[in-house]
């Protein structure tokens, strides 16, 4: 930790750390705050030792037995489902496009077929100074111009009734970042959405569908991942 | 990568050590892990939500998207349980703020009075009932302020303007709030050992 690392210098360090954790924070604060913690070790550290208390709060709930018969019902979904492959099945990276391993795990024979397809007829693309992504699905594709990115999606089933889809961020070390763009696509599978805010230092855009009005953590797997170099 | 394992074996390795043959497809895995945690995540949507049957279609479905998930579970971004029962609350929040749009039901933290089966007294349930208290008694010791804008917080899901509206109070002082209490418990969960002074 270097001493230019240790202190923002901000007289309010910390405040917000607790509000942080409980996911309290209004949206724009919280990214506000994740921005912070990128360059603050004392709010860094307040947030690992408050996480550690909000993590055992749900135990501070009424403790009840597992209700009769779901257990039952849970693993009978279970075991009805085709469930994830073992290592000796599943794809390495190197011998099918990554559209197909998304599309794996999103569990769809259909989704796969189409992403193969997709895949091979995006393989040049992206307006002159602009960087294209190839997404984890070939219907998707992030545009990156002077930081800024714009998400381009085909073909992509609209989000389940009350649900939407919700884009996030990734960086290193760091939880999802949600963002305030919450978008569906139209009855053709398309959408355009932008990115808000720098994506310097990001390294994953990530979508998933989410409940309506979107949600602080990510409750799916994401349908859409595009790698940032 | 792994051979067969028995499944009173898999009981005796650490979640961790479930979760990697979780993640091979292992449902025998999923079942060790759902029978370790599904209690407090019914219990959290439970409280959440107040209603039974609302609790259990949560916690089914967030095992099976955990199931479906598996293969991106972290463990440097925290335990077994934190990912499962930020996965219960965040399903358990959205489902509470739904149904505050469409009713006025009390936010307070006492659902129907439903009659639950009476839990088995296994070693288990008796240390998970032991950690309850335990935790349960640095909540409910703090100064009713804070306790009250924590359990807004996290077992209601309002953001700090949402609370500072409820309560008629300044956004500042729901924040500083939530964080004399959080600290609070955290000395009072760390215990005398791990003070530091």
């Amino acid at each position: 930790m270097t001493s230019r690392e240790a202190m923002s210098g901000n007289p309010g360090c910390g405040l917000d750390a607790a509000a942080y954790v409980l996911n309290a924070l209004e949206p724009d604060e919280a990214e506000a705050f994740h921005r912070h913690l990128e360059q603050c070790a004392v709010c860094r550290d307040e947030v690992g030792s408050l996480r550690d208390v909000v993590d055992a709060l749900p135990m501070a709930a009424p403790q009840h037995p597992v209700p009769r018969g779901l257990h039952r019902r849970v693993l009978g979904a279970v075991r009805r489902e085709p469930g994830q492959a073992p290592p000796s099945a599943r794809a390495s990276p190197a011998r099918w496009p990554v559209a197909v391993r998304a599309a794996a795990l999103a569990g769809g024979l259909a989704a796969i077929i189409v992403a193969v397809v997709v895949a091979v007829t995006l393989a040049s693309g992206g307006s002159p100074g602009a960087r294209v992504v190839q997404a984890s699905t070939g219907n998707a594709e992030l545009r990156i111009a002077g930081g800024r990115g714009e998400l381009i999606v085909r073909a992509l089933p609209q989000a389940p009734t009350g649900q939407i889809y919700e884009v996030w961020l990734a960086r290193p070390n760091h939880p999802l970042t949600p963002t305030p763009t919450l978008f569906d696509v139209t009855t053709a599978g398309q959408a355009s959405v932008g990115i808000p805010g720098d994506l310097n230092g990001v390294s994953e855009v990530l979508v998933t569908a989410e409940p309506a009005g979107g949600t602080r953590v990510p409750t799916h797997a994401p349908v859409i991942v595009a790698r940032v170099d | 990568m792994f051979g067969r394992i028995g499944k009173s074996t898999l009981r005796d390795l650490a979640d961790e050590d479930v979760m990697a043959r979780f993640q091979d497809g292992d449902a025998r895995a999923f079942e060790v892990i759902f029978d370790r945690h599904a209690a407090v995540a019914f219990s959290l949507a439970y409280r959440i939500c107040g209603r039974r049957a609302i609790a259990e279609d949560i916690v089914q479905e967030s095992f099976l998207s955990l199931w479906r998930s598996g293969a991106r579970y972290d463990p440097t971004r925290g335990s077994v349980r934190s990912w499962i029962l930020g996965t219960v609350h965040n399903r358990a929040i959205d489902s509470f703020r739904k149904e505050r749009l469409t009713s006025s039901r009390n936010v307070g933290d006492e659902g129907l009075a439903e009659r639950l089966p009476a839990p088995q007294r296994t070693e288990a349930e008796i240390e998970r009932r032991d950690d309850a208290r335990q935790v349960r008694a640095a909540l409910i010791t703090l100064p009713e302020e804070q306790r009250r804008v924590i359990e807004l917080a996290y077992f209601g899901g309002f953001s700090h303007t949402e609370i500072a509206d409820l309560l008629g109070l300044p956004a500042g002082t729901v924040k500083g709030r939530m964080r004399l209490g959080l600290t609070k418990m955290r000395v009072a969960l760390a215990g005398p050992a791990d003070v530091m002074l």
